[in-house]
């Protein structure tokens, strides 16, 4: 199996403090990947040094094979990494449609001008229809031209993952999909992440608290605590590993 | 060797020269890093408050005949801090949770209205000729020479020591005082002390009565430097104290104070040893001439765009800089306004140039050219402020750029001014874009100084360039177009054909806005993060609405010299007028473009409407009629629009769209009573 994205020994600091220490991981194509940790263990940031939103002291991160460490956040976007944000982040002012089909048309960048003063800035048909196809697939048909301001929560989040599939990634990084929904609407959110990944076929780096959400969504998972990697492997052996234990119940790290 | 001991004495001669204005920068750059760091006011009106001392210093004793200690105690002792404290009080302390980008706009609104609020309040007007005095008699001409290389003046030793004295005075309070160690550690960090039970609003409060005593103190102690008084040469002062600042990312004391000290010296330094080479090097002469003024500039420029980290100097430097209470939310005002609203004001504009075109006497015709032309450079605003997020400084260089391609492509080449016009379009496009390229990595507060620097530069080096600038007798002479059998001598016909240039204009900020790049702009107005990681390049959505906003202030700059048959740089396009542009347009709504033509329909016939009263003449019919206070004085449109600005800082969204939004809300809340009222009803309850 092909691996989409790794990380070879990613280290990051903050002002002398270590987040992330010399972390490496692969994600296969396609794959249902876990990184579960408890809070401070750097997940965010570890995402945040893939996407290239912080800069990495030492260590490469790799796409298809490709180093992509140097690149602009854009750049690594446009080439096939999606994702959502642990604190949502929605472009205020803009309705749904507005999401979709900017996310589109951001990684097709050609003859922009043409197509504005042809469609005086209205979607294009293509647009529409992908933005229609999503929509459906994430059940949120109906709500295209409501202003983001109106959604609920748990509607922000699936128009995040909304947003991120107009781009047709490669690997999507989710970053605590369930936080701030109640038990219903993680149940939900987790079958429509099942439903979406098996049609799109994407693979999902998930970050989560929700043991039951990583449990039955995800096949293999990593531990990290303080930056390091503890331990990775199958999702239930890593939670019934000792490290798991140790990390969640604050004991001595067990290295 | 008799030549190198020329040059160390000349070397020692320009440090000390230097020492006396750099210690007074350095007090402007304390005071102005004390306001930033403690209540994250970038404060522009620094130089306002700074020049209201001075100006109350000098009616106090010349005027009033305190003698200059009294007067000193008042302005600087009395009312700097009170200043200071009304102005945390009154504003900055209820918009703590704004956007700091409003902050920054009420602070250029403050800018503009002091100095005229406290001429008008104190009736202030110097005698013609007079200049400005020390605080010690015969300042000027008295001299001491302590090394025996450069003669100081009582004045510059005053202000030297003073300056010292204070500066030393703050770093004692900051280690021996409480008050002074709970500034500190706001200074430090104001989360954390929030987190320990310090009021902020205190200390705040208190911060902002220092910084503003400093302000006062180096207005009064810098006066003399200056020929006349004039609060631009206050606002001159403020730059160059930003300058000193940024060089330590505008939060350190200490290089505060080395910074101001230290251009102080390099200003003194290059005007003692440029004239000196350019004997040996005649390429330098030209640069020579212009060098002086522009080095704070320069250097301000040089700091933001060389200094890397600058724009992480400020979030990471807060660990807790991610538990601020969220940012208030910028009201949602880009409602689909629909095609009946658009056509309606279509209409009413339509409507209003008919009546101009058939009623109207040449001034009036004049005039209101001069707002339609007006409108073109504000919407340059609605596109760079409203659309892209960024507040630039320099659209009066912009517009300037349009208004010296028709002068030196249409009057000196004869080409046709109106192609001359395009041709401007797109110099000042490739300008802007390549400024916008040079700042591509930032942001925000760095962007306005950037171009703010920009500004001054094109003020103070560029528009003396022959081949910018040309002679001043010759930029009277801008003749009109023809086209085919139409003669635009004709007022009226050109101002429908400025009109048409500004429908153009604002259909394209229309389309722009809707199209792919104003669609970038705007996600990455909603969240820049969000926005990059589904794939959309800020720098270059950013360069592109600089370019187009650069295109339209300089099409708009010259339709207005052609209009008025002359480019009369000094009153239509210097950096301080541009920043009552912005402060216009963002009162009237920078979020549309009928925001930006209200604006400038405001902006030109404010004065000759309203200051000089001549909508009574209409309203009761006969000049005769205009109350006797009439005319009032221009400067109260400062305070006005500048006072405008608090109010624009609690609705963002504008004049035009608050009203809107008002009236909305209203029907909102109807339509909500009419359901209680139905459901009522349903019940069976009475209502
Ligand atoms: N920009 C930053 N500057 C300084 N420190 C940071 C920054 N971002 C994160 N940190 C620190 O790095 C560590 C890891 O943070 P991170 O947000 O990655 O944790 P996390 O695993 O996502 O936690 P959570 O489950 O709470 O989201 C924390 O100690 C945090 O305080
Ligand atoms: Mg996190």
């Amino acid at each position: 199996m092909s691996t989409v994205l790794a990380t070879r020994g990613v280290s990051k600091y903050f002002s002398g403090i270590m987040a992330l220490d010399r972390v490496t991981l692969e994600v296969n194509a396609g794959e249902r990947v876990g990184l579960i940790g408890p809070n401070g263990a750097g997940k965010t940031t570890l995402f945040n040094c893939i996407l290239g939103v912080l800069p990495v002291e030492v260590g490469e991160v790799e796409l298809n094979g490709e180093d992509i460490t140097s690149l602009p956040v854009h750049h690594r976007a446009r080439k096939g990494i999606g994702r959502t944000f642990q604190q949502i982040e929605l472009f205020a002012d803009s309705t749904v449609r507005d999401h979709l089909v900017i996310a589109y048309r951001a990684n097709r960048p050609r003859w922009a001008v043409v197509h504005d003063l042809l469609t005086l800035g209205r979607p294009r048909p293509e647009e529409m229809e992908a933005s229609d196809d999503v929509l459906e697939l994430l059940g949120l048909q109906g709500l295209a031209d409501e202003p983001v301001e109106r959604l609920s929560l748990g509607q922000g989040r699936l128009l995040e993952v909304a947003r991120t599939l107009m781009t047709n990634p490669d690997v999507v990084l989710l970053d605590e999909p369930s936080s701030g929904l109640d038990r219903r609407e993680t149940a939900a959110l987790a079958e429509t992440l099942v439903e979406i990944q098996a049609e799109r076929g994407f693979a999902v780096l998930l970050v989560e608290h929700d043991i039951e959400l990583v449990s039955s969504f995800t096949t293999r998972s990593y531990l990290l605590d303080f930056g390091h990697l503890l331990t990775s492997g199958p999702t239930e052996e890593v939670m019934a590993s000792p490290e798991m234990r140790a990390a969640y119940l604050g004991t001595a790290v067990v290295a | 060797m008799i030549l190198a001991v020329s040059v160390v004495t000349d070397f020692f001669q320009a440090v000390l020269q230097g020492v006396p204005p750099g210690t007074v920068y350095a007090l402007v750059a304390i005071g102005f890093v004390l306001t930033y760091k403690t209540s994250g006011v970038f404060n522009f009106a620094f130089g306002a408050q700074a020049f209201a001392s001075m100006v109350l210093f000098h009616k106090a004793a010349d005027e009033w005949g305190w003698g200059t200690v009294p007067a000193a105690i008042l302005s600087v002792l009395i009312f700097a801090p009170l200043l200071g404290f009304l102005l945390e009080w009154a504003v900055f302390r209820h918009l703590r949770t704004a956007p700091p980008l409003s902050t920054l706009v009420v602070s250029l609104g403050l800018t503009v209205a002091i100095p005229s609020l406290v001429t008008i309040l104190l009736d202030f007007s110097p005698k013609s000729g007079s200049s400005p005095h020390g605080v010690v008699p015969d300042g000027r001409t008295v001299r001491y020479d302590p090394f025996g290389v450069y003669p100081f003046s009582r004045d510059e030793l005053v202000a030297t020591i003073v300056a010292i004295v204070a500066v030393l005075g703050l770093a004692a309070l900051f280690r021996f005082t409480p008050v002074g160690l709970m500034m500190k550690a706001v200074v430090e960090s104001p989360r954390m002390t929030e987190l320990n039970g310090i009021s902020a609003d205190r200390v705040s409060a208190g911060a902002w009565a220092l910084s503003s005593f400093f302000a006062g103190l180096a207005g009064v102690l810098i006066a003399p430097r200056f020929t006349t008084f004039s609060a631009n040469e206050y606002f001159n002062i403020m730059v160059i104290a930003i300058a000193a600042a940024a060089v330590g990312k505008l939060v350190s004391l200490p290089w505060a104070f080395g910074g101001g000290l230290g251009l102080g010296v390099v200003i003194a330094l290059v005007s003692t040893f440029l004239p000196r080479w350019t004997d040996e090097f005649a390429w330098l002469k030209p640069v020579q001439e212009n060098v002086l003024p522009s080095i704070p500039f320069v250097v301000l420029f040089g700091v933001i765009v060389f200094v890397p980290g600058l724009r992480k100097a400020i979030g990471s430097s807060d660990p807790l800089a991610g538990v601020d209470p969220p940012r208030q939310n910028v009201a949602s005002v880009i409602t689909s306004a629909g095609w009946m609203f658009l056509a309606l004001k279509a209409v009413l504009l339509l409507g209003a140039v008919a009546v101009v075109y058939t009623q109207a006497d040449r001034t009036w015709t004049l005039l209101v050219t001069q707002a339609v032309a007006m409108g073109i450079i504000f919407l340059s605003i609605t596109i760079i402020t409203g659309l892209a997020g960024q507040i630039s400084l320099c659209q009066g260089a912009f517009a300037a750029i349009g208004a010296f391609a028709v002068y030196q492509l249409g009057e000196v080449r004869g080409m046709s001014v109106l192609v001359a016009v395009v041709i401007g379009g797109a110099i000042a496009a490739a300008v802007a874009a390549a400024l916008s390229l040079t700042l591509r990595q930032l942001t925000g507060i760095w962007v306005a100084i950037a171009t703010l620097a920009f500004a001054f530069f094109f003020d103070a080096v560029l528009v003396k360039q022959s081949w910018i600038g040309g002679d001043s007798l010759a930029r009277s002479r801008i003749p009109r177009p023809v086209i085919g059998t139409i003669d635009f001598q004709d007022d009226s016909n050109f101002l429908l054909l400025a009109v048409i240039v500004l429908a153009v204009c604002a259909l394209g900020v229309y389309l722009f806005s809707r199209g792919t790049t104003g669609r970038k702009l705007r996600a990455l107005g909603g969240s820049e993060i969000a926005a990059r990681s589904v794939g959309i390049s800020p720098s270059r959505a950013r360069v592109a609405a600089f370019a187009l906003s650069g295109f339209l202030a300089a099409v708009g700059g010259g339709m207005l010299v052609i209009g008025q048959g002359s480019v009369n740089y000094g009153t239509s396009f210097v950096p301080f007028l541009a920043l009552f542009w912005l402060i216009v347009v963002v009162t009237f709504g920078v979020r549309q473009p009928s925001g930006a033509i209200v604006a400038a329909a405001f902006f030109i016939l404010f004065e000759s409407v309203f200051l000089k009263g001549e909508i009574f003449g209409w309203i009761l019919r006969g000049e005769d009629n205009i109350p006797s206070f009439f005319p009032l004085a221009p400067d109260w449109r400062y305070i006005l629009f500048g006072l405008g600005t608090i109010q624009y800082a609690r609705h963002p969204e504008g004049v035009l769209a608050m009203s809107a939004a008002k009236r909305r809300a209203r029907s909102e809340r109807r339509a909500a009573d009419k359901v209680v009222v139905d459901s009522a009803a349903e019940l069976g309850t009475p209502a």
